[in-house]
């Protein structure tokens, strides 16, 4: 056969083959658009800034918490080289002292501003979510510049980038251009006209720059923030993040003031006691202004206080009870409560004498009424220290102390007996598993 | 009253005492063992660290009642004051003590590094030793003398 | 007669016995009756206690047993005395049974404090023994009809040269060396030193670091058993009432002791004891007024006590003309924070009380028993065992009286009192607040033309010696009342100690407004007053240094006299590189001086800090000391201290202070009192020391206290600018600024 006799129809696979090719070219480019982010060029002198501005960008910076991923040493502070450990891999935090060779020193204001609205790094490269920038994009610029202002004006230490461990594909990183497609809304913030001023302040420094919504509301899987379930609770760094909205596990109604308090101060009295990440939360939230502090606790409270009131043994006081004859676990029961009266009471129920600070009676413990264990086999396992060098409660760590039997035993009681609450399923694999360094 | 059976410095003890009594008046008191001291009673300055089951504890914050078969050690594991083993020659050797009574407890957390990490750096001592509290300001000769134990005992870490 | 090879040995010998020459020609040479041989004062606590046989003695077997009334707190003094006695006995430490200060056995040096150890003891001691082998050497001569020039001294015996030897026991043969100390014969010349100025390794480590007993807390007595205090919750509160009926029908528990507001349990376990004495705290109601003034500054509360002002130096005139600084500095309330919490052992059998304890001075602690249990001083001995580091006036005391109290309500048996860390912390005696006021003028030529100089305290010494300075005391139903205390006169001083500057001030006044009490108890804290002097003067010399344009160093060089004060400022900055130093970012360098109580070790401390302003984290880098303490002993014993008073001081000076609010101490653990740990310990500390061999002993234990607090305060001032003058230079200050 020649070629002129050459059937139609494969004349027509050949112009879809040619058309299938153009697509993936068209496709390839467009990825290729959506991915790639141009350089900024390095700026060679920092600009001068008034002292108004630094010390409101220090205020701005103490509410974004940025210290809690960005200072590991406190005697380096921004110097970066956290981990944090996401469902995607292990991802280090940056050096954000104006340092011109490991830092943000050669960064504009517009370069800055880039990263904090678009995740987007001044060399071009995308920035994992890890950092909070679908939060900080709603920020008004003023606050951005100060901030801006406060960083380059810190000392600038030398501290090169640790090399991030993620599990593939998410090591490349022009894949974050398709999540920011998904989850990275470029919307100014809007203050809501039906609510209070105070109201307002407290939602835009949650949301905007707080960003408590990346820990207490739910990620999808692909990581990004399923805003359809506000507050609804969430996980951080393997400790699970209680909900602040209508299904507060909570067992004890939170008065704004108590929660103003506690997010000053880290402890509301005979409430809750701030472990885990929520510590270097409160370790920045202290430093800010108080008003903007208030503010936030005005907005959460508000939903917070949906939360339908519930008995709870939470308002029970006295020591918690023995195992009854009928209980199905009987023997783990026993187990618990034997640990529970051996190492924990001498400190959770009455405290060792009446002037010493005593720890908080189990009943009341939020980490009780979580729908998992997690959080509280991270806090026996850890206990809660104070901050290098200042004042501050102590619960001490008890890993090496008790074993995983007893950690789950421990568990599977104050669960019952302390909160009254249904049983964690699975405990002993999520004990075991929470208990891993 | 109840009989726990225990592992201590590798014997075995049988001890009748009350199921809350912490490790630390267990050692001191029914095994007559000085080393492990009591300091706070509340897990913060480390006077009473002992191992169990090799991992660091303040023995003041341990149950007698659960620490089960797991075995216990304590300073007077590591060596005598006639036969003192790698660790307390090194602190001999520094005079690595003022009034000395943290000094168990800092070589029972040191003897917890060095087990795991025989080649510590300078940087990862300091950080390992920080529960432990010395008032008279030993530290630089505890730190020497953990060096120098590490050093006897083949590892060569250096500074960080 | 042969003249015998020359050796050191024998021109000792020689010297020693030839000035006894006359002792032993007027007679037998002991037992010697009491008209004393010569006039004047004797070395040391020789004055004290002339008689030889106090202090060292000789058994027939060759046994030396050598007695001080010093106790040993951590500081290494046994083993100094030891070398000093072995070093003049010419014998191998080894050889000597150190006995320390023991009511019944021991003379009577008042407290081991002050650092006044190698004064005291260690000059009387080294007396005793160089007049002890001079006796020996005599008898010696005697015996064997040769020339002491002849004889040789080996081991604890003395051998002639044909070989006959005699121990120093079989000279004596069982008899004491009941003579008075004559303070003509002479010691070892530093040449012919030993042992004295050799680090020989510490006694008491071996068995510290293989759970040897060593403290009192490791006493164990047949049928001991174990007692708790449960206090009130502040000074001020009142006991309503107690359920002590449930308390005493707990497990174990032996007896229930309830005096007025002095609540104990007795039990035959310690932690039963522990539980029952949280139960009967938990039984007791309280009536706690508000009496403590919550909000006030360590300032402006000891500005408002009640003051007498006691003008300590009025030199020159006032009016100088020039530039005029002032400024004030202030410190708080700090704990000695023993890591050891107090801890006694009483027992009372056939009407003699026996007490083991720590306590800084068992003579005084036992007048003060006496005292509180109404009962005879020869009824009751108390020996000193050792206890954790006290650095200073302690609970040591106050648990050594609630053992007593204890001991009598179950009498026979041994009771054994460990405060808890809540009791330590919430009741030890404090370091006192402080406030201090300094002004002074600048002439022309940048040189202080005058100074003008207040401090105000509350007391620094409220050691029992009375019964009232006991805790339990004041809380019995007829309590004693606590002492009046009165300043202590300069030199020594005590809220002023170290408040006249060593510097040559032409025109200077410096008045000490001494306060008799405050809302806290308080009492002596390791250097007293000089801390917070020496932080205030030597921080103020850094801000005239400034005024004046001048180098901090090149200022201080300027105003000394003392040869001896000026070598130790330029060996630290030498140490430290002061001259080639150049500031890194972040970092500064700071400097200070002074003599302790202007007559004992001269300290100079250079350091670098670094700051971070963000986060008010301080970290010194590097500490360089320089130390002159006379005639050293044991060098590495200095060292020691100088680098523990170092970390101290540093722990003081950037993390410390008592809180408290209207009604109780706040600071009640650890996690309330944060001092140092191993990550914000020096990098590097470096000590160089200056010995003066035939020079007195200088105490050193508390010389580095005041510096490095100044040092630091200075360092700061140069890394960032920022000058601060109120104790502690904590985070929350840093990052405040102020």
């Amino acid at each position: 056969m020649d070629r002129s006799q050459r059937p139609r129809k494969s004349r027509r696979r050949t112009r879809r083959l040619l058309l299938a090719a153009l697509a993936l070219l068209v496709l390839a480019a467009a990825a290729w658009a959506i991915m790639w982010r141009p350089a900024i060029d390095p700026q060679k002198q920092v600009p001068a800034f008034d002292q108004a501005t630094i010390e409101r960008g220090r205020r701005v910076a103490a509410v974004g918490t940025c210290a809690a991923c960005h200072t590991v040493d406190p005697s380096r502070p921004y110097a970066g080289g956290r981990a944090l450990d996401t469902p995607f891999g292990t991802v280090y935090s940056t050096n954000i002292t104006p340092d011109a060779r490991t830092g943000i020193g050669s960064w504009s204001e517009a370069a800055f501003t880039r990263a904090l609205r678009e995740g987007v790094s001044r060399d071009g490269h995308l920035l994992y979510p890890a950092f909070p920038y679908d939060h900080y994009t709603r920020l008004a610029q003023d606050d951005i510049g100060a901030m801006y202002a406060w960083f380059m004006t810190r000392p600038a230490l030398d501290a090169p980038a640790r090399d991030n461990r993620m599990t593939f594909p998410f090591g490349f990183r022009p894949l974050v251009a398709f999540w920011n497609i998904l989850y990275l809304k470029r919307e100014p913030w809007r203050p809501d006209p039906q609510r209070s001023a105070e109201w307002n302040r407290g939602y835009y420094l949650s949301e905007a720059l707080a960003h408590c919504t990346a820990c207490h509301t739910p990620r999808t899987r692909l990581g990004g923030t399923d805003f359809s379930r506000h507050l609804d609770g969430g996980e951080a760094e393997g400790w699970y993040v209680p909900a602040l909205n209508v299904h507060s596990p909570s067992p004890l109604p939170w008065t704004r003031e108590h929660l103003a308090e506690y997010l000053r101060t880290g402890i509301a009295p005979d409430h809750a006691v701030a472990g885990g990440p929520m510590q270097a939360t409160v370790e920045n939230l202290r430093l800010a202004d108080p008003r903007d502090v208030d503010a936030i606790a005005t907005y959460i409270h508000g939903y917070l206080a949906q939360a339908p009131a519930r008995a709870t043994r939470a308002s029970q006081p006295g020591s918690l009870p023995v195992p009854q004859e009928g209980d199905a676990d009987l023997a783990r029961m026993r187990a618990g409560h034997a640990v529970y009266v051996n190492a924990c009471a001498r400190c959770h129920e009455v405290g060792r004498e009446a002037s010493s600070g005593a720890a908080l009676p189990l009943q009341k413990a939020v980490a009780l009424y979580d729908p998992d264990p997690r959080s509280l086999v991270h806090i026996v396992r850890d206990g809660i220290a104070p901050p290098d060098g200042e004042p501050a409660r102590w619960m001490p760590a008890f890993g090496a102390i008790l074993d995983d039997g007893q950690t789950a035993a421990l568990a599977a009681y104050l669960r019952r007996y302390g909160a009254g609450q249904p049983h964690w399923a699975d405990i002993d694999n999520k004990v075991r598993k929470a208990r891993q360094p | 009253m109840t009989t726990y059976h225990l592992r201590v410095n590798g014997r075995e003890h049988a001890v009748d005492t009350d199921p809350d009594t912490p490790l630390l008046y267990v050692l001191r008191n029914d095994l007559g063992l000085n080393g492990a001291k009591f300091g706070c009673g509340l897990g913060q300055c480390g006077a009473c660290t002992v191992t169990l089951a090799g991992g660091s504890v303040m023995s003041c914050l341990v149950p007698v009642s659960v620490v089960g078969a797991r075995p216990v050690g304590t300073v007077e594991g590591l060596g005598s004051a006639q036969a003192p083993g790698t660790l307390q020659q090194a602190f001999i050797a520094e005079q690595a003590a003022q009034c000395g009574y943290c000094i168990a407890g800092m070589l029972m957390r040191a003897q917890n590094l060095l087990a795991a990490n025989p080649k510590p750096t300078d940087a990862e001592i300091r950080k390992h030793m920080m529960p432990n509290l010395c008032r008279c300001g030993t530290h630089m000769r505890i730190l020497r003398a953990v060096r120098r134990a590490a050093d006897a005992m083949g590892g060569k870490g250096g500074k960080a | 007669m042969r003249r015998a090879p020359d050796s050191p040995a024998r021109r000792r010998l020689l010297a020693a016995a030839g000035s006894l020459t006359m002792v032993f020609a007027v007679g037998p040479v002991w037992p010697q009756d009491e008209t004393p041989l010569s006039k004047g004062k004797l070395p040391g606590s020789l004055e004290k206690a002339p008689w030889l046989d106090a202090w060292i003695r000789i058994e027939a077997d060759n046994r030396i047993t050598v007695f001080t009334g010093k106790a040993e707190l951590g500081q290494g003094i046994k083993t100094a005395l030891l070398q000093v006695a072995a070093d003049e006995l010419q014998v191998a430490p080894a050889h000597i049974v150190l006995v320390t200060a023991d009511t019944a056995r021991t003379p009577n040096e008042g407290y081991t404090a002050g650092s006044h150890s190698m004064q005291d003891s260690g000059t009387a001691l080294r007396h005793a023994a160089a007049q002890v082998r001079a006796v020996l050497a005599g008898l010696a001569a005697k015996r064997f009809g040769i020339d002491a020039a002849a004889l040789s001294l080996r081991d604890g015996s003395i051998a002639a040269p044909d070989g006959r030897r005699l121990t120093y026991g079989e000279l004596l043969a069982g008899r004491q060396l009941h003579l008075r100390a004559d303070p003509s014969v002479p010691v070892l010349a530093p040449a012919a030193h030993t042992i004295v100025g050799k680090a020989l390794q510490r006694v008491d480590i071996p068995a510290k670091v293989s759970g040897g007993a060593a403290y009192v807390q490791d006493l164990r007595l047949p049928g001991m058993a174990h007692g708790r205090v449960v206090r009130p919750p502040a000074p001020g509160a009142r006991l309503l009432d107690v359920d002590a009926g449930a308390v005493a029908r707990l497990p174990g528990v032996l007896k229930v002791v309830r005096d007025g507001r002095f609540l104990a349990v007795i039990a035959d376990g310690e932690y039963r004891a522990v539980k029952a004495a949280a139960a009967l705290a938990r039984g007791a109601r309280w009536d706690t007024p508000a009496t403590l003034p919550r909000d006030a500054t360590p300032a402006v509360m000891v500005r408002a006590l009640p003051t007498r002002p006691n003008p300590i130096l009025a030199r020159g005139t006032p009016g100088a003309a020039g530039r005029t600084l002032a400024a004030n500095f202030s410190k708080p309330f700090q704990l000695h924070a023993s890591i050891g919490p107090s801890c006694a052992v009483a027992q009372l059998v056939d009407g003699q009380y026996t007490v083991w304890t720590h306590s800084q001075g068992v003579y005084p602690l036992r007048d003060a028993l006496a005292e509180l249990l109404g009962a005879g001083k020869d009824t009751i001995r108390c020996i000193h065992t050792e206890g954790s580091g006290c650095y200073g006036h302690n609970a040591a005391d106050d648990v050594a009286a609630d053992a007593a109290l204890l001991a009598r309500a179950l009498p026979g048996r041994p009771v054994r009192v460990q405060w808890m860390r809540e009791d330590e912390h919430g009741w030890e005696p404090f370091g006192p607040a402080m406030l201090t006021a300094v002004r002074a003028t600048l002439d022309a030529g940048g040189r202080i033309a005058d100074w003008q100089y207040d401090v105000w305290s509350p007391p620094h010494n409220t050691r029992p010696g009375k019964a009232g300075n006991l805790l339990a005391a004041t809380h019995l139903a007829r309590p004693f009342a606590p002492d009046t205390p009165t300043p202590s006169p300069q030199p020594e001083g005590s809220g002023d100690r170290n408040a006249i500057p060593y510097y040559v001030l032409p025109n200077a006044r410096v008045v000490h407004q001494f306060q008799p009490g405050a809302p806290l108890r308080t009492s002596a804290l390791r250097s007293l007053g000089a801390y917070c002097n020496v932080f205030s003067i030597e921080s103020f010399m850094d801000e005239l240094a400034q005024a004046a344009g001048a180098d901090p160093l090149a200022f201080r060089l300027a105003h000394l006299a003392d040869p001896r004060a000026i070598e130790t400022v330029r060996s630290a900055a030498q140490g430290f590189g002061w001259d080639k130093y150049r500031k890194p970012p972040r970092r500064g360098r700071g400097f200070a001086f002074a003599r302790y109580k202007n007559l004992a070790a001269f300290c100079a401390i250079a350091l670098e800090v670094e700051v971070a302003r963000e986060t008010g984290m301080v970290r010194i880098t590097r500490a360089v000391a320089a130390v002159d303490c006379g005639e050293v002993v044991n060098p590495d014993g200095v060292r020691n201290q100088i680098e523990g008073g170092i970390i101290q001081s540093a722990s003081w000076t950037l993390l410390e202070r008592v809180r408290f609010d209207e009604r109780q101490v706040l600071t009640r653990d650890w996690a309330q009192y944060p001092i140092l740990r191993f990550n914000q310990v020096p990098e590097r500390i470096e000590i160089a020391l200056l010995d003066r061999p035939g020079q007195p002993f200088l105490g050193t234990g508390e010389a580095a206290q005041g510096p490095t607090a100044a040092a630091i305060a200075n360092a700061v001032a140069d890394a960032c600018g920022l000058r601060l003058r109120d104790l502690p230079l904590d985070r929350a200050r840093l990052r405040a600024g102020h």
